[in-house]
């Protein structure tokens, strides 16, 4: 699509005023409640910026008082500027916070309240409309309402108890779902992906999806951006943001509510009509975005993106523990269009010269039980690695860590386990092709686990089956050659 | 003109356009289309014809009848102005036979394009993302097989490389048992040439070049109809 020759003025302000809500140095929280557990004023407490409550319940006050949080009847009564409002309020109440908000001059507010439009009920749609226009005509930035804000990972604002607070991360969410939102942030950690800042952006009547892509395009942090997604308003500037934003980052979209059973519920739920999906993944091809089906797609394809470097071809060179795993792991990367094609004869020289061949083989996929694993000689795994490293047919490469392996390794000497993590962490370090390891869960299910945590605490791309990271790598490398303009 | 089922969200809204309308528009925003000239009488089809050279098609001209060919509505291979005679005559009786309440205007008389690999280019609307511009291979790829490309309007060069390529019919286009391939870069062309005329005419709310002749030089669209906003 083309670039529109549109003013792009009224985008940049938002931008810049978005970046004041995303990093708060201020927040308030308005109706947090004892029967909610004080929900967001806990989920604040890693907040370092001042943090205060909005509450005029004295039975509530107490209560907030006690967590040594600073409580205010009012939003104008606070003494300094707000950058970032959350609202917790039932809804007859959220006009009255809204103007609040308004005459306090905040930077934004997020609208946890629902019962608005959604539940299809008149109040619902006209408090909704009142909000909207209120919103609209002060220029405030108002998320939501029905969502769960804003989770900035280094300044530890959150959006849930369990999330992490701490370094900035690389990732960041855009969601229409809260609970996609906070899964993302949850499951994503225990995959080594960490969130640079996420938005849960519910119904979207002032601020709407192609907002947060621009603000986050253009975001130091954010090196690759995911978004979840129903249905859009205006499909035309949503494909315009995105485009651009693909043109930056990499942009993986998992829409919900694609089959015609979940595309009525999208309709129950947003009063839409949405896209066939045909139409939907061709919209989605010309943006340039990468497209997932579900949550373990996405997490997958980020953990893709975030820690293999990015790729100059399709051409896998493939390590295995056993002749029958060689043969599915060749099956499993061909099938996402993957290659995996002969080595130079210079590397099967120096493959012959120690390669064990005694239930082993070495064509590529590298059969390399007997080499690496049975019969380990130190040394050998990295005389692979240097191998498919020099070899110019191998564009990646993919290693399977078997749970046989792993447990025998664990029983006989553990400390071997922590030195071929340090020999395969080293290896993704150093090369510039992508690497990335299978640990599949076999019968030992805690131990594969603790073994892809720690590849991954080093920045190794782990994942639990050969099709997951086939696919996952397949869809990275389309998007890093179609941004090298590679056929 | 067979219906085009793999059009997603279509809506009959609007005025269609008659062939003959269809194409003066597309003509004027230099879309290669098969000029098509309106005749009222039998006569009139034998001097158009005798200007334009033969072969010819006459194709009936009704705003209530946009499936010509069900309706008996399409002759083709007229050699002579006798043969012509005869087609008018033939297509008057056949569409009042099958459609007696359609209105009818008259009969289109268009010089026979040469047969090529049949195409089909159309534009329907799209609840979210406005015009959708669908391309695939005439007959069973489309309206069996649903075996079609879309693209969001306005299009790139890259989409509409890539619109061509990623239908299985491409196969057909590179050239199958002998035959030379089609033009494929005129096809991307036209493909380009139709996203433009439709963001210059916004009140086109649905197109469809069908079929379009694909030759191993060149292409053209033979029968085009135009559905514009009221």
């Amino acid at each position: 699509m083309k670039t529109q020759a549109a003013d792009t003025r009224p985008q940049r302000e938002t931008i810049q005023r978005l970046d004041r809500v995303f990093n708060p140095r201020t927040i308030a929280v308005v109706g947090d409640k004892r029967a909610m557990g004080y929900m967001w004023l806990r989920c604040m407490s890693t907040f370092p910026g001042r943090l205060y409550s909005v509450q005029v319940d004295p039975n509530e006050i107490a209560g907030i008082e006690e967590m040594g949080i600073a409580n205010y009847k009012s939003l104008l009564d606070i003494p300094e500027e707000i950058d970032y409002v959350v609202c917790a309020v039932p809804r007859p109440v959220s006009p009255r916070i809204i103007a609040d908000c308004i005459a306090k001059k905040a930077g934004g507010v997020a609208l946890f309240t629902s019962g608005f439009a959604e539940t299809e009920t008149e109040e619902g749609i006209v408090t909704q409309e009142q909000i909207t226009q209120m919103a609209r005509e002060a220029g405030l930035l108002l998320i939501g309402p029905n969502c769960m804000g804003i989770y900035n990972r280094r300044l530890g604002v959150r959006h849930s108890g369990d999330q992490e607070a701490g370094a900035a991360g690389k990732v960041g969410f855009i969601s229409q779902s809260g609970t996609h939102c906070i899964n993302f942030s949850l499951f994503g950690a225990v995959h080594g992906i960490k969130c640079s800042k996420t938005v849960s952006f519910g119904n979207a009547v002032v601020l709407d999806a192609p907002d947060y892509l621009d603000y986050l395009a253009q975001d130091v942090e954010t090196e690759v951006i995911a978004v979840y997604i129903e249905c859009v308003k205006d499909g035309r500037r949503f494909l315009r943001s995105l485009r651009a934003a693909a043109q930056r980052k990499p942009v993986v979209v998992w829409k919900g509510g694609v089959t015609a059973a979940g595309s009525r519920a999208v309709y129950s739920h947003t009063a839409s009509l949405t896209t066939a999906p045909a139409v939907w993944e061709a919209a989605m091809q010309q943006a340039g975005a990468i497209q997932t089906e579900n949550m373990d797609d996405t997490i997958d394809v980020v953990k893709a993106l975030v820690h293999c470097k990015p790729a100059a071809g399709r051409r896998m060179g493939l390590i295995a523990m056993t002749g029958g795993q060689s043969v599915v792991i060749t099956d499993a990367f061909e099938r996402e269009g993957l290659e995996v094609p002969l080595l130079t004869p210079s590397s099967y020289e120096k493959l012959s010269q120690f390669f064990n061949i005694i239930g082993g083989s070495y064509r590529n996929p590298l059969d390399a039980g007997g080499t690496i694993g049975m019969g380990f000689v130190p040394g050998n795994l990295q005389r692979l690695f240097d191998i498919l490293e020099d070899d110019e047919n191998v564009d990646a490469v993919a290693m399977e860590v078997g749970a046989s392996f792993i447990v025998r390794r664990l029983r006989e000497n553990p400390a071997m386990l922590d030195q071929m993590v340090e020999t395969v962490a080293a290896q993704r370090d150093r090369s510039a092709k992508p690497f990335l390891a299978i640990t599949h869960p076999g019968h030992a299910e805690d131990v594969m686990c603790e073994m892809r945590r720690k590849l991954l605490d080093r920045g190794v791309a782990s994942f639990t089956s050969f099709q997951a990271a086939a696919r996952a790598l397949s869809k990275s490398i389309v998007y890093w050659m179609s941004q090298a303009k590679v056929d | 003109m067979p219906r085009n089922p793999a059009t997603p969200n279509a809506q009959q809204q609007g005025r269609l356009l008659s062939e003959i309308e269809s194409k003066q528009m597309l003509a004027q925003a230099g879309i290669p289309v098969t000029r098509a000239r309106l005749a009222r009488t039998a006569g009139e089809a034998a001097r158009i014809s005798e200007g334009l050279g033969y072969p010819v098609v006459l194709k009936i001209v009704s705003p209530d009848i946009a499936h010509k060919s069900d309706a008996g509505g399409v002759k083709v291979g007229m050699d002579s102005a006798a043969e012509v005679h005869a087609a008018f005559a033939e297509i008057m009786i056949a569409v009042k036979e099958r459609q007696p309440e359609a209105r009818i205007e008259g009969v289109a008389v268009q010089k026979m394009a040469p047969a090529g690999t049949e195409v089909i280019i159309g534009m329907s609307q799209d609840a979210q993302f406005g015009p959708v511009m669908m391309f695939g291979l005439g007959g069973i790829f489309v309206e069996v097989l649903k075996d079609v490309a879309f693209r969001i309007v306005p299009l790139e060069p890259r989409d509409a490389r890539e619109m061509v390529r990623e239908t299985k019919g491409f196969a057909v286009l590179k050239g199958v048992r002998g035959q030379q391939p089609a033009d494929l870069d005129a096809l991307e062309k036209l493909i380009l040439q139709v996203s433009q005329f439709i963001e210059k005419h916004p009140e086109v709310q649905e197109l469809d070049l069908n079929p379009v002749f694909a030759y191993p030089d060149g292409c053209i669209a033979v029968d085009a109809r135009i559905v514009i906003a009221d």
